[in-house]
């Protein structure tokens, strides 16, 4: 059932931990809203902020397509994020060395096939091992990956980076100039401090379009995957590979066709960080990115959409909500300390909650099957709670 | 060989080798399992019976020998490929899938499925959900016939030993093999699901499924199977009808020990 035909239904449907979520994440867009219209928070601000979450939920879609529906150990999420942010720079950017002045849509493709045949070409090897082969593998790729964007200075500029990137609608009908088309706005809620709607807002909300088209389409195509027969496969495959395999499954192709979406899920993540950021440098592609989408899916809870999604929401509110302690008089300095936060907050899951806040919890069958065919009644409220849990790290 | 004889063998493993080391685990075996069969395996601990389930079922290359499913020769093929070809296998131990119902891991079983191709999900959605409704009518069938359809909705993970045991099973059939191999099918269940299981695999069996089964309880296969191989050392000892292996001398020091 879905929330349009029956918010009812819909919502009394909810476990526990959704409705906790639901709760926390109204407020806090209740408490960015007031903040906005008090002047605290500027609208551009709160835009690229929006953005850097779309991205991060790319990037913990990616990883849970790979680790969290079929178990594949990927370390090398910054590489695919990379491959992403340069293949379109170098093709859009002024200042690319080789090509550039390319429409973006052109330089989205080419990252799109370059990071097909980049996880094509690690996964061949490795998808056949036993899992930590593929682990290790994806570690040295990020790292090679790295090194090359920063020495083959004749192909990437190298430690300079890119500069010049135009916005990704540049070249569109009426979206290239619409930000400039549109009337300069001042709002005055609060008396006193006046909030300013002007070009950069405008621009700013285009990537938000963009970043929402690009996350909302990955979210849907992996919502339907994942309870298809084909993500059943994939979930067997993450439990017990033996299982699939004695049961006719061709496991390796369908590791391969979880490795190659999920990759491509990451590079759509660098597609739109270089043209929201408008530069791209090789430190775009340090392992901290992977780690962040780690924490991102674990946290969310393996498996599970929605999850990733929330975990990427997460992150982008400590890395970057910490900027605001520093407003607030406190003894120390508490931006260095992001690192120590996340660190605590992943500690903390996994001692309270190790399955993560949002794990599966509903069986996961073609849902017109089961309204069709099945049994009526609500599934299975023992699966809950229990779903995800053990086998995740 | 005559034609008639293939088409009464659904499995023949001639002359079978895998080492391990120095260790010979299956050493040269030889034997057919002919249609409409329940065909048991039995032989002492480190016999290579084990081994020799998974030479059949693709999961271990052997170093010489063949296996033939149907008349097709399946030696070295995936065990995807294997099972494709009709023959499906359940393991020792039973496996569990984590996070998920009993019905959804029912529905793990049944071979190429519209629905297991990820363009079909977008192209043509239709054909996927009317096979997993199908295929999820089906598992209810299923489930019912083996009298647990009241397990459908509870996690595959939370359900005894036993029950798992009959949920392989069960999934195993949705597969609709020709031949199915059970790895010791009663191991660690109880004599009143073991009895379950046996009117299970006979029933199935008389539905026209062959079977090839591992079982160290010798009053279950006995009562079960016919004929029987005894594979002692990685080599076939004997084979034949329960009462003659039971009485064969050869058998006998096997499993006490001696005869070596």
């Amino acid at each position: 059932m879905s929330l349009l035909d029956d918010p009812k239904a819909a919502f009394a449907d909810l476990t526990r931990p959704e409705w906790w979520v639901l709760g926390v994440s109204v407020a806090f867009l209740l408490f960015l809203f007031v903040a906005m219209l008090t002047g605290g928070l500027s609208p551009t601000y709160f835009l690229f902020l929006v953005g850097l979450a779309g991205m991060y939920a790319l990037l913990s879609f990616g990883l849970n397509a790979q680790w969290g529906f079929t178990g594949l150990i990927n370390f090398s999420v910054a590489a695919f994020f990379g491959i992403g942010a340069y293949g379109t720079a170098l093709m859009t950017a002024s200042g690319s060395p080789i090509a550039g002045g390319f429409n973006p849509l052109v330089g989205l493709a080419v990252a799109l096939v370059v990071a097909f045949v980049l996880a094509l070409l690690i996964g061949i090897p490795t998808l056949r091992l036993r899992a930590d082969y593929l682990a290790i593998a994806s570690l040295g790729l990020a790292e090679v990956v790295r090194l090359i964007v920063l020495n083959e200075r004749w192909l990437t500029n190298g430690s300079a980076g890119l500069r010049g990137i135009p916005g990704f609608f540049v070249g569109w009908p009426v979206l290239s100039t619409f930000p400039e088309a549109m009337p300069g706005l001042r709002l005055e809620v609060v008396p006193g401090s006046p909030v300013f709607l002007e070009t950069p807002f405008w621009q700013a909300s285009l990537n938000g379009l963009l970043v929402v088209a690009f996350a909302g389409g990955a979210y849907l195509v992996l919502r339907r995957a994942h309870r298809s027969p084909w993500g059943r496969v994939l979930r067997t495959i993450r439990s017990d590979e033996d299982l699939a395999r004695a049961l006719g499954k061709n496991t390796y192709s369908f590791k391969m066709q979880s490795f190659v979406l999920g990759s491509l899920i990451m590079a759509l993540a660098g597609v739109f960080y270089a043209h929201l950021n408008l530069y791209v440098g090789p430190g775009d592609l340090d392992p901290i990115t992977t780690f962040y989408a780690w924490v991102a899916v674990i946290l969310g809870g393996s498996g599970s959409n929605r999850g990733a999604l929330f975990g990427g929401v997460v992150i982008v509110t400590i890395r970057e909500g910490t900027r605001f302690l520093n407003d607030v008089a406190l003894p120390i300095d508490p931006a260095p300390l992001r690192l120590l936060l996340i660190g605590v907050v992943i500690v903390a899951v996994m001692r309270y909650r190790p399955q993560g806040v949002l794990p599966p919890q509903r069986e996961l069958i073609w849902p017109s099957a089961v309204d069709g065919g099945g049994t009526p009644e609500t599934p299975d409220s023992g699966v809950r709670e229990r779903k995800g849990g053990g086998g995740d790290e | 060989m005559s034609d008639a004889d293939t088409e009464n063998v659904v499995l023949r493993v001639d002359d079978l080798q895998k080492s391990f080391g120095g260790l010979a685990a299956t050493d040269h075996a030889t034997f057919d399992v002919e249609r409409g069969t329940i065909t048991g395996l039995i032989g002492p601990n480190g016999a290579g019976k084990s081994t020799i389930f998974n030479l059949i079922s693709g999961f271990y290359e052997p170093d010489g020998g063949t296996v033939e499913v149907n008349g097709t020769d399946v030696t070295g093929m995936e065990p995807y490929e294997v099972a494709e070809r009709g023959l499906v296998r359940t393991f020792q131990t039973p496996r569990k899938l984590e996070g998920m119902t009993v019905r959804e891991a029912m529905l793990v079983g049944p071979r190429k499925q519209p629905g297991e191709s990820f363009l079909t999900l977008f192209t043509s959605p239709g054909t996927a959900a009317e096979s997993e409704s199908a295929n999820l009518a089906e598992a209810e069938r299923i489930l019912a016939e083996f009298e647990i359809d009241h397990l459908a909705t509870q996690p595959a993970t939370d359900i005894s030993g036993g029950q798992m045991k009959l949920v392989e099973l069960a999934r195993a059939m949705l597969a609709e093999p020709e031949v199915l191999l059970l790895d010791e099918p009663v191991a660690g269940v109880n004599p009143t699901l073991a009895k379950k299981l046996k009117e299970q695999i006979r029933r199935l069996n008389e539905q026209g499924t062959t079977f090839l089964l591992i079982e160290h309880d010798m009053e279950f296969v006995m009562d079960l199977a016919d004929p029987i191989v005894v594979l002692d050392q990685g080599h076939v000892l004997t084979e034949g009808p329960p009462h003659s292996v039971r009485n064969d001398q050869r058998v006998i020091d096997a499993y006490l020990g001696g005869g070596a």
